[in-house]
């Protein structure tokens, strides 16, 4: 079997595990629309305040935030179930077996990937009955689609290089408050030219702000190739970052394994 | 040989606010040995006064919103969002009693029934008012102010003590049903629902749509304006009373889910 179909087997057995659980599946999908529900119900009429970017409805100043949330709730599982393989020997009978070493890890993200996509269209889908609309159309929504699959991996990442360094699946859930602080220190949630202060100057230096407002003038304004190529570049290297780390992270049980 | 007769041991009746203390004190040793299940309870609520303050400044620009300054609006809301998670965990306690036996070997003790939920519900408080101490501080060291003084410092110690109550109960009646530590998320979610759902974020006058209507009717923004009077201007009984009758509705409801919840347990 070539290196290429085991992955492919590797990430086909982690997109069926992901979607098999709706315990998993339907909090990452229920909470990031609970709170757009209810924030753009109490922050509605912050749409009028003068520094405001220009926008429709507080709805779809949120979308992209709605996005970031639901993949961050739902990519964590990715390193979840690593740490959970190495808990029960699993991950000790794929390495005893001839399989590539980096498809433990491309199989892994796969599921984050393919959940973070499923994630962005039903958030899209969901709220535009309510009101919500991405100005930047078809091509839009496949920037929000692609940089959530690239979010989901760059996450996802991170909990599988925590799965694999601590092979505990409470230390991984333990490490979400780290990406809870990295999106609430973000302007996710609410514009930069409305803070003040050091809070301020974190989100402007913060990369997940960089993501989020290309994201946002691709879904208030129109579609544009810098704001996609700017969403796409700092998710992507967030994604280079972390599986730079889960393979660095591999390597290292590997070694305390032989 | 015969064996001598067995001596009658003095029996003495077991007194509930002993038993009740000493519950309450076990509870608290345990949080001392396990830091982790007490301080992201802990840090949750002071990153919550920060995020949010940070984060939703610019809101109190929006008109109708009851104050120019963002940490006397959040603080309060974070320190009882602090108290809930301090019933939160002492719920999770009864939960991991439940789950390793001791549960049984206290319902086989003639301890009163209502001697271990009422432990419960201190070692709740009393977890709820360290978090609205460590709260509190960071709130008024970074710019929160009262101009109700003392009195509002004491309205929002009333709410903090009647929400960790409340919280505490509703976690117990579940736990008490479902017996593991898999209530975790329900109870988390009752609470998340009944706080968010209310004017948590912003003052009603200032919310639209949905929300509206439901924090309107929901008795934590009565809870609420309660815990914030204090922070927003002067302490008056007109806010006070319904804050303490919706607080008195939440301890009469969860308590009564509690306490049948105990009854369901008892052999």
């Amino acid at each position: 079997m070539s290196a290429a179909a085991q992955a492919a087997a590797l990430s086909r057995r982690s997109v069926v595990g992901i979607l098999r659980q709706p315990a998993v599946v339907f909090p990452s999908l229920f909470f990031p629309l609970f709170f757009t529900a209810l924030n753009s119900s109490a922050f509605s009429r912050a749409t009028n305040l003068p520094q405001f970017p220009a926008a429709d409805s507080f709805l779809d100043f949120l979308l992209p935030a709605t996005i970031l949330q639901g993949v961050i709730f739902g990519a964590t599982t990715a390193g979840v179930e690593m740490a959970t393989d190495v808990q029960n020997g699993f991950f000790d009978r794929l390495v005893a077996s001839p399989v590539a070493r980096t498809s433990i890890i491309v199989g892994r993200l796969a599921g984050a990937a393919v959940l973070g996509a499923i994630q962005a269209l039903v958030f899209v889908l969901v709220l535009m009955p309510f009101g919500a609309s991405v100005k930047g159309g078809p091509a839009g929504v496949l920037v929000l689609v692609v940089v959530a699959m690239l979010l989901g991996t760059g996450i996802g990442g991170f909990g599988v290089a925590m799965g694999l360094r601590t092979g505990s699946a409470e230390a991984v859930q333990g490490s979400f408050p780290l990406l809870f602080v990295l999106m609430f220190t973000s302007s996710a949630f609410f514009p930069r030219q409305l803070m003040s202060g050091w809070y301020q100057d974190v989100a402007t230096v913060n990369p997940i702000s960089w993501m989020v407002e290309a994201l946002r003038a691709i879904v208030l304004e129109d579609f544009s190739f810098a704001d996609a190529a700017r969403a796409v570049a700092v998710a992507a290297g967030l994604g280079v970052i972390t599986v730079s780390l889960s393979l660095r992270m591999l390597r290292n049980r590997l070694r305390q394994a032989s | 040989m015969t064996a001598p007769a067995a001596t009658p041991v003095p029996t003495r009746r077991t007194d509930p606010v002993q038993v009740a203390m000493l519950l309450a004190g076990r509870n608290l040793v345990g949080m001392r040995r396990l830091p982790a299940t007490f301080v992201p309870a802990l840090i949750m609520p002071v990153f919550f006064v920060i995020s949010f303050s940070g984060q939703y400044d610019g809101i109190t620009r929006i008109p109708g919103f009851e104050t120019d300054n963002i940490l006397s609006w959040y603080t309060p809301m974070a320190t009882l969002m602090g108290a809930s998670f301090g019933g939160l965990g002492t719920a999770f306690s009864t939960a991991r009693d439940l789950e390793t036996g001791f549960f049984d070997r206290l319902l086989l003790s003639p301890a009163p029934r209502l001697a271990l939920v009422a432990g419960s519900i201190v070692a709740g408080v009393f977890r709820a008012v360290l978090t609205f101490v460590i709260v509190l501080g960071v709130g008024l060291v970074g710019g929160a102010e009262v101009p109700g003084g003392l009195l509002g410092i004491g309205s929002l110690l009333l709410a903090v003590i009647g929400v960790s109550a409340t919280a505490t109960m509703w976690g117990l009646g579940l736990v008490y049903r479902i017996k593991t530590m898999n209530a975790g998320p329900l109870v988390q979610v009752g609470i998340f629902l009944a706080l968010f759902l209310s004017t948590a974020q912003a003052p009603l006058e200032v919310i639209v749509g949905w929300l509206h209507t439901v924090a309107s009717v929901n008795p934590t923004s009565q809870v609420l304006d309660l815990a914030r009077q204090g922070f927003l201007g002067e302490v008056a009984w007109s806010t006070t009373w319904p804050g303490l009758l919706a607080i008195a509705g939440f301890l009469a409801v969860t308590g009564l889910f509690a306490l049948r919840g105990m009854r369901r347990l008892t052999p």
